[in-house]
């Protein structure tokens, strides 16, 4: 991820737009970092959005979020608790809004990990043909931000405090990130908390268990995005605006898909303190829909 | 008492569909310390703890500040906010309470008390927001869509900073003047004060100006003399308005006298209270 993602307060005329379609049809408070770095290439972007739109505002795509989110659920499971909290005096409005700011991560990191495996896929099968929105599991999901749902806060990335300074350049190079997510710039808001979550957090994500629990859900990931959702309308004389930046763009996008797979388990191992993994199974912010059009279960 | 321990001293309320964080202290009659814009409930934290002796305080920060609320889609305006307290009052069980009122949190005040009687015992507004006195300059510009752009949240802060100084009589703590604003440091927290700012509407106060002179509850007007966002004048021309009630000047202080004087402003409000709703019963 060459370039530096454009902050949403940033944003100008077409883009600041289309964030704010983003947020819309996501449903979610802030547009995340892929978006954001997807951003940074000016002609493309506004082509890559009318493609993604169309799909994600689908009962489909909700559905295959759902699915990310509940499998990641159960998988991590079975990996070692961190038990944070304990370590921290937290208030009650601390923990309440703590709670909130990971509902938040919870809903939206899985969708994140299918449009971007959903990109990446498209990008390499470039195709002619239009988005149908013929069948059933193609009826649209309403739009807009749930109305409990917590503000993507964040501090900045290069924070005054020297002990979250330390933080964040030893989350950044344990987890190979290329910056500081948004999930963690959110936590820092209470830093003894990031900090204690971190210290018990950081021994886990070198365990074998782990690393396969984040393989199996980028798997799941392609899966859906291979055969389960319809492909993105990236014709191959759009992708040609990309020019030169076309591998980079491919990269980056790769990049996310490898990423985001540890950060939805981390925000569910970090939840486990607080929530039953029935309760993380289900969606945060749930759409009532007639039927499921997928099954969760394994 | 630093804004984190201050922080980690609130609790939480879910309102409708927005949450309100709160501190509660002491045992006794219920007194509501309501703060103004740009600050939160931290404002309080030099003076609650000797009201807390004989009284309940409760210190909401308002929606949309400090650490209630920030998302961006609802209604700020202190006629919300009247309605927010009042829900949240019923939700804790409190059926009527002394509202204690600073800069638009007196606002807020004087909407309860004209408008939902029925739940204030007495009422205190301390350099208040009231007639046509506000916005001031600086929230006006504060509050313009476009700042959001324009400024970054750490100028944001800067220039808030200093603005605010102009409020103080003496020369505050950096470490104060820092907690005061530091909800807002964020991109988050600096587009919520925008959003608070851009909610700020004179008619909101001009509109109950007919109604000041039924105010029956006990009434206390206390004002920093030298206070340069609300001026003396706006205070006694509301203690005139408000029949029976008392305006009490602060000397050698400005808009934010609960720090300019704090002993002398509990002292004053100590006094009204026990006047006007005694922490015991009196024995006949």
């Amino acid at each position: 991820m060459k370039n530096h993602p454009i902050p949403e307060e940033e944003a100008e005329k077409e883009l600041d737009s289309i964030f704010h379609e983003i947020k819309q049809v996501f449903r979610v408070s802030g547009v995340n970092l892929n978006f954001r770095t997807w951003a940074t290439y000016p002609k493309f972007f506004p082509v890559l959005w009318e493609s993604i739109r169309p799909v994600a505002e689908t009962r489909l795509f909700e559905e295959s979020s759902n699915h990310i989110r509940a499998l990641a659920a159960r998988l991590a499971e079975k990996l070692p608790r961190l038990d944070a909290p304990t370590s921290v005096g937290l208030g009650e409005s601390q923990i309440f809004q703590i709670q909130a700011a990971l509902d938040l991560y919870h809903y939206i990191n899985p969708k994140l990990l299918v449009i971007s495996s959903l990109v990446e896929y498209s990008c390499q099968h470039p195709t002619m043909s239009e988005f149908q929105s013929q069948r059933q599991d193609h009826e649209l999901i309403p739009r807009g931000i749930p109305l409990r749902m917590y503000p993507m806060e964040m501090i900045d990335e290069t924070p005054d405090d020297a002990t979250l300074r330390r933080t964040f350049r030893d989350i950044q190079r344990t987890l190979g990130l290329p910056g500081i997510n948004s999930d963690y710039r959110t936590l820092a808001l209470w830093p003894e908390y990031l900090v204690s979550v971190w210290h018990r957090l950081k021994p886990v994500v070198t365990h074998p268990l782990y690393l396969e629990t984040a393989l199996t859900l980028r798997e799941a990931a392609q899966q859906m995005a291979s055969h389960v959702l319809p492909r993105l309308t990236v014709p191959e004389d759009q992708l040609r605006i990309l020019g030169r930046k076309r591998t980079q763009f491919l990269e980056t996008t790769a990049q996310f898909t490898q990423l985001l797979p540890p950060l939805i388990i981390n925000i569910v191992l970090i939840s486990l303190d607080w929530r039953s993994r029935q309760d993380l199974e289900r969606s945060p912010f749930p759409i009532e829909f007639s039927s499921p059009v997928l099954e969760t279960s394994t | 008492m630093t804004w984190r321990e201050f922080q980690r001293l609130q609790m939480v309320s879910r309102v409708n569909d927005r949450f309100v964080s709160y501190v509660e202290a002491g045992d006794g009659p219920p007194v509501i310390l309501i703060h103004g814009i740009p600050v939160w409930g931290y404002l309080w934290h030099g003076i609650y703890s000797g009201l807390a002796r004989t009284r309940r305080v409760l210190i909401p920060d308002l929606l949309g500040f400090g650490f209630s609320d920030k998302t961006d889609c609802f209604n700020r305006s202190i006629a919300c906010q009247a309605h927010m307290i009042t829900a949240w009052m019923t939700q804790l069980g409190i059926p009527r309470a002394t509202i204690i009122g600073h800069d638009i949190g007196g606002g807020v005040a004087l909407r309860m008390a004209t408008l939902f009687p029925a739940q204030v015992e007495a009422l205190i507004v301390m350099n208040t927001v009231c007639y046509d006195s506000w916005p001031i300059e600086l929230m006006l510009q504060f509050g313009h869509p476009e700042a959001h752009r324009k400024l970054s949240a750490s100028l944001a802060v800067r220039l808030l900073r200093q603005a605010l100084k102009r409020g103080f009589a003496s020369s505050l703590n950096r470490k104060i003047l820092e907690g005061l604003l530091a909800p807002y440091s964020t991109e988050t927290g600096k587009l919520s004060l925008i959003r608070n700012a851009a909610a700020l509407n004179t008619n909101l106060t001009t509109e109950i100006t007919h109604l000041l002179s039924g105010i029956s509850i006990p009434t206390l007007v206390l004002w920093g003399m030298e206070d340069r966002f609300q001026p003396i004048h706006y205070g006694e021309r509301l203690a005139k308005d408000i029949h029976g009630s008392r305006l009490i000047r602060v000397k050698d202080a400005r808009h934010f006298l609960m720090w300019d004087q704090p002993e002398i402003v509990t002292k004053h409000l100590l006094d009204f209270l026990d006047r006007t709703v005694p922490s015991r019963p009196l024995l006949v």
